[in-house]
């Protein structure tokens, strides 16, 4: 073929203009680290990256979010084992009291022991977080939640939790409303069974007893008697029987669900006693009651019976409270374990994003300087035989 | 004899002249753009009879010709003019290309450092240190979607620069054929010959018009006539006519073309009609990247705005206040043709009602004749310019009504008087990122916390235990809402006034909607059934009827969802919900409503829902437990809506519920990508294509300088050849003169 002289410079130049160009390229990927140097080099590899890129941001905020209810649930669980073993000294406190040798100056000081801690527990329940917001408070964390009254204390707050988002789809409680832990406590032993309005026989109950706290349901229960020496107890909430037909034998307790109530004297058939499900009381109130009982002078066998009684009741109350508050401090404890399993998993992931985006973003140095050395030999071959074709001319002969 | 021998010396000696010139005159425009070779032409000047034989006369030089191919040249044309297309095109791309994908000034980054802010504020919602970060990053947000939207018409002003310089080269040109078409004319006129070096010009002048724009050549007679386009006449012999550039009739922000003709009439050329050359490919590149991905980009700076808005008005700010309007949204843009009647008065407004829905697309309402039977004068064409797909809608036969439809997410409403012809154009998502900036200024307006807290009676002995409840209505209205009868208007007044009302009442029962704030049609003697908000987050009300007419209420009283529920043990039954508020109650998703003030049967683990209010329970009440809705009052470290607010990152909220914001962004990242990539490919497929096509022309019609070389060393011996012949015929003379002599 015929070849213009033109042709000859224009294609040469263009050559050498291709291989710089791809120099250049192949340069700016060793010197950035990176593969793709702009999204139309690899247009999918480049979306991926940035919705891998915002993957990991979401994982790295979780992680963050994490971090956070973490804090937030060690402070709450390290003030609650305060509590813990606050209610523990209340607890040996009252069982102290019940001692048969002391006198009322010794159940007062008693009592002046339990108005410190009374007060001290108190402002564990009104504890802040760093920031100065009350940790027990529900959503109306600027205000104390618990303010003292003459039955122990009321309750502000609310029943809000706050949430923290710790996974795609989990969220994780990292506060706890305070009248969950100190004020929602059964009153287990305040029970009482009622005779039925209708009943005809002479059968009475006695005060009802806790024989295991930790079977108690909470629930209403009815003792009715199917025949004269027969039995049953129902268990209002569930409308089902616990017992049936028991043999009634006058004097004997009656358990059932961790309580025990005596019937004695004879009932008739279809008569019923009645047992109403527990009120909550809080701790505070507990504890003030308990005082108050420890201040009354017990003179006499009735004033002894009640202090005995008190004792017991604030024995059983105390034990659900702490029962209560150690509930909390393992659903606490669960979550942080929780989120210790979900900071392994979201470090493993982030180490697999990192691991994905580098796939597709980072450049394969060996290849790349390979690539760069092969190129530069082009280069300065088509350089080379550029000049020694372009000097090739017959007038330089003529 | 001598003479004859002379005079064919002098012929040959003529003709190696003519050589070498032609020879050195190829020298010397080796390097001239345009420039075909030139060869002389030369003959045998014949022969004379001379009676015992024919005597050759010599030579003679019949012309001088350009070497050249038309096919040649129109295959380097048609390979110019893609050529050029696709590398201005490639050029446009890569500034966009790079914008987008950029670590440091794309969106993903700012659009992730918003959400972990939000994210960051939930954990701790009554810090002022995470609101006000917050705060700053969604400042940064909106900078960034405006930054990039800067840049966006930074490179259209670059386009509409490059569109008026391209249509003045092409004016240029024109000019230039026009003149040479005179001058060949005239060259050419009367001779055989032709006016080589002129010709070339005029080649290269059409070449370099290529370069613009698509041009075909039609030769008539010794001119040229050049169409551009698709068929689009700009020299006619010595006319021309010429290119102007002017505003779009329908965006001033957009250059177009528009031709005046050598008679003076002017016409606005489709831009579709104008393909090839630098123009086609500016052309290209507007429509096919920058409108999709400025669209693009404002489609997740709208959506994004109004989704947030939307969540944030049913939270509640540090103040107790409803959360108002996080982001400003950019408003679709709208407008009207120049070219409309004057007498018209028809004005288009547009808003977003479902921002799920919008598309990336600019959309034409056009009046034309209404679509039979209708008694109305006009309708309303809209079409959705990215595919062609369109719907016509009646105008309201009420007089001074307006009309309204619903296309594709935006809200249309027509008014005033528009005459058949009319045309508006209207871009839901032109202006989202330019229009997206941060609305709310005081970090204590940041809505962090849920309107309505709920609590579980601490006197409760059973299990039961409320959830906390989600609000799902702008509707909920936490103080409760007075509706006033008006009996002589015949209306009820009081609702919200940002929510429109749906009432079906009367006798036989209608169902009438009302715009926001409009006073609403209520017939008391006949039950009514209210809805106040549209869709799923409505508000229902029921009302009772009123027995006898007389007493027509003046006032009823729709109490705030403020309700203390009752649990009856021995139905097993809520009750206590504030009428007339209906309740509706789903068991795994089948939902059951119950009228005002009828008792709920309780299920565990049911949601219930009232007023916008969703409520689950659990456990197991016991007989008298009561639970209480109502304002979530001085609840400051609430992070309910926080959360939600969060969960829009991840959230499909775009395409019908089906792409998240991140995910739309990449798809944008992506189609420009493969895009800019698939023109980097077909850029320098086409250039080689043109170097190919140019090499094939050249190895015709170029310089070969060795070739010059020795052409000039042969027309050089030719020369000496002549003049050795020219001698001997002297000494052929001398000799003659010398036998008389001697």
């Amino acid at each position: 073929m015929r070849i213009s002289t033109n042709t000859l410079y224009a294609a040469g130049q263009s050559r050498l203009s291709e291989i710089q160009s791809g120099i250049v390229r192949t340069q700016q990927q060793i010197s950035t680290g990176h593969k793709i140097l702009s999204p139309s080099d690899d247009p999918v590899g480049a979306a991926r990256a940035l919705d891998l890129t915002q993957g990991q941001a979401v994982n790295t905020q979780f992680g963050l979010n994490r971090q956070a209810a973490s804090n937030s649930l060690s402070t709450e669980d390290s003030i609650l084992a305060g509590t813990t073993s606050l209610l523990q000294e209340v607890k040996s406190l009252a069982i102290a009291a019940g001692n048969g040798a002391y006198n009322d100056s010794d159940r007062a000081s008693i009592a002046t022991d339990l108005q410190g801690r009374l007060e001290e527990l108190l402002g564990q329940a009104n504890s802040t977080d760093g920031t100065g917001n009350y940790l027990f408070a529900g959503f109306q964390v600027t205000a104390p939640p618990f303010s003292s009254s003459a039955t122990g204390a009321t309750y502000g707050g609310d029943q809000g939790q706050r949430q923290a988002q710790v996974g795609t789809s989990r969220q994780i409680a990292l506060s706890d409303p305070g009248d969950a832990i100190f004020q929602n406590i059964k009153n287990t032993g305040a029970l009482v069974a009622t005779p039925g309005a209708a009943n005809a026989g002479t059968g009475a109950a006695s005060r009802v007893s806790v024989d295991g706290s930790a079977s108690l349901t909470g629930h209403g229960y009815s003792i009715k008697f199917t025949t004269a020496t027969t039995y049953d107890v129902v268990d209002n909430n569930l409308g089902t029987n616990v017992t049936t037909g028991a043999t009634y034998t006058t004097g004997q307790p009656i358990s059932f669900d961790g309580q025990q109530v005596t019937v004695s004297g004879t009932p008739s058939s279809g008569d019923s006693f009645g047992i109403a499900a527990p009120a909550n009381q809080s701790i505070f109130t507990t504890l003030s009651d308990l005082i108050t009982a420890l201040k009354t002078p017990a003179f006499g066998t009735a004033a002894k019976a009640d202090l005995s009684h008190s004792l017991s009741v604030a024995g059983g109350n105390i034990d659900s409270a702490l029962g209560n508050v150690l509930t909390v401090r393992s659903s606490i404890g669960s979550r942080l374990r929780e989120i210790d399993a979900l900071n392994t998993t979201g470090d493993e992931r982030n180490i697999q994003y990192s691991t994905n985006l580098s796939q597709i973003l980072d450049v394969d140095y060996t290849k790349a300087i390979s690539d760069f050395t092969q190129q530069n030999t082009n280069l300065e071959a088509a350089q080379k035989t550029f000049v020694k074709v372009s000097s090739l001319s017959l007038f330089s002969l003529l | 004899m001598g003479s004859s021998i002379l005079s064919i010396g002098a012929t040959a000696l003529n003709a190696a002249q003519v050589g070498v010139a032609t020879t050195g005159h190829n020298i010397s425009n080796a390097a001239t753009p345009g420039y075909s070779r030139q060869v002389v032409l030369q003959a045998s000047a014949g022969s004379q009879n001379s009676g015992f034989a024919f005597v050759g006369k010599g030579t003679e030089v019949t012309g001088i010709s350009r070497v050249y191919n038309q096919f040649l040249t129109n295959q380097v044309l048609t390979a110019q003019t893609s050529s050029s297309q696709l590398s201005t095109y490639n050029t446009r791309i890569t500034q966009v290309d790079n914008l987008l994908a950029n670590p440091a000034a794309g969106l993903s980054p700012a659009l992730q450092d918003f959400f972990s802010s939000v994210q960051t504020a939930s954990t701790d919602p009554n810090s002022a240190a995470s609101r006000q970060a917050l705060l700053s990053s969604s400042e940064s947000l909106a900078s960034r979607f405006q930054g990039l939207s800067t840049q966006i018409s930074e490179v259209r002003d670059g386009v509409n620069g490059q569109i008026g310089a391209s249509i003045s080269n092409i004016n240029t040109y024109a000019g230039q054929i026009a003149r040479l078409n005179d001058a060949i004319e005239k060259a050419q006129a009367g001779t055989d010959n032709s006016a080589n070096d002129l010709l070339d010009q005029r080649d290269q002048a059409v070449l370099q018009l290529s370069k613009e724009v698509k041009v075909s050549v039609v030769q008539q007679g010794d001119s040229y006539n050049v169409f551009i386009g698709s068929g689009q006449p700009l020299v006619v012999g010595t006319k021309t006519s010429t290119l102007y550039a002017t505003s779009s009739l329908t965006d001033p922000t957009r250059t177009e073309v528009g031709v005046r003709s050598s008679s003076g009439a002017t016409t606005l050329l489709d831009e579709k009609n104008l393909p090839g050359g630098n123009l086609g490919g500016l052309f290209d590149f507007r429509s096919t990247t920058l409108d999709v991905a400025q669209n693009t980009l404002g489609r997740v700076a709208t959506n994004l705005a109004s989704v947030f808005n939307a969540q944030h008005a049913l939270g509640q700010t540090q103040t107790g206040a409803a959360g108002g309007n996080f982001f400003n949204a950019a408003v679709p843009d709208v407008q009207a043709s120049s070219l409309n009647a004057t007498a018209s008065t028809g004005k288009v407004a547009t808003t977003i009602s479902d921002p799920s829905k919008l598309t990336i697309s600019d959309y034409r309402v056009q009046v034309v004749a209404p679509v039979s039977p209708s008694s109305a004068t006009v309708a309303y064409k809209v079409t959705r310019l990215s595919d062609g797909v369109n719907n016509t809608f009646n105008a309201s036969t009420t007089a001074g009504a307006a009309t309204g439809f619903t296309v594709d997410g935006v809200d249309y409403a027509i008014s005033g008087a528009s005459a058949i012809g009319d045309e508006f154009k209207v871009r839901p998502t032109a202006n989202g990122a330019a229009g997206f900036s941060v609305a709310v200024t005081d970090k204590a307006d940041i809505a962090l916390g849920a309107p309505i807290a709920t609590t579980t009676s601490s006197t409760n002995s059973g299990t039961g235990a409320i959830g906390p409840a989600t609000v799902n209505s702008t509707a909920v209205i936490p103080g409760g809402l007075s509706l006033t009868y008006n009996a002589a208007a015949g209306k009820l007044t009081g609702f919200p006034a940002n929510q429109a009302v749906t009432i079906t009442n009367g006798s036989p029962a209608t169902t009438v909607t009302f715009a926001a704030g409009a006073a609403v049609a209520y017939d008391p003697t006949s039950p009514a059934a209210i809805s106040i908000g549209t869709g799923a987050s409505s508000v229902a009300l029921q009302l009772a009827a009123v027995t006898p007419p007389t007493t027509a209420p003046t006032t009823v009283n729709v109490p705030s969802p403020n309700a203390t529920l009752t649990y009856n043990g021995t139905l097993k039954t809520l009750s206590g919900f504030p009428s007339p508020l209906a309740v509706t109650v789903t068991i795994k998703g089948v939902s059951t409503t119950y009228a005002p003030g009828a008792a709920v049967p309780f299920t565990a683990g049911a949601t219930l829902s009232f007023g916008g209010i969703n409520v689950a329970f659990s456990g197991v009440p016991a007989n008298g437990d009561t639970f209480k809705v109502g304002p979530n009052t001085n609840g400051l470290g609430d992070n309910r809506n926080a959360l939600l607010l969060g969960k829009l990152q991840t959230a499909n909220t775009l395409d019908g519920g089906t792409t998240n914001l991140q995910a739309a962004y990449s798809q944008l990242v992506s189609s420009v990508g493969s895009k800019a990539h698939e023109v980097q490919a077909t850029s320098t497929a086409a250039a080689s294509l043109l170097e190919q096509s140019v090499a094939s022309q050249q190895s015709e019609s170029g310089v070969n300088l060795d070739e010059e070389a020795a052409n000039l060393l042969r027309y050089q011996q030719a020369y000496q050849a002549a003049g050795k012949l020219m001698q001997t015929a002297s000494t052929l003379f001398s000799v003659l003169l010398s036998l008389g002599s001697n």
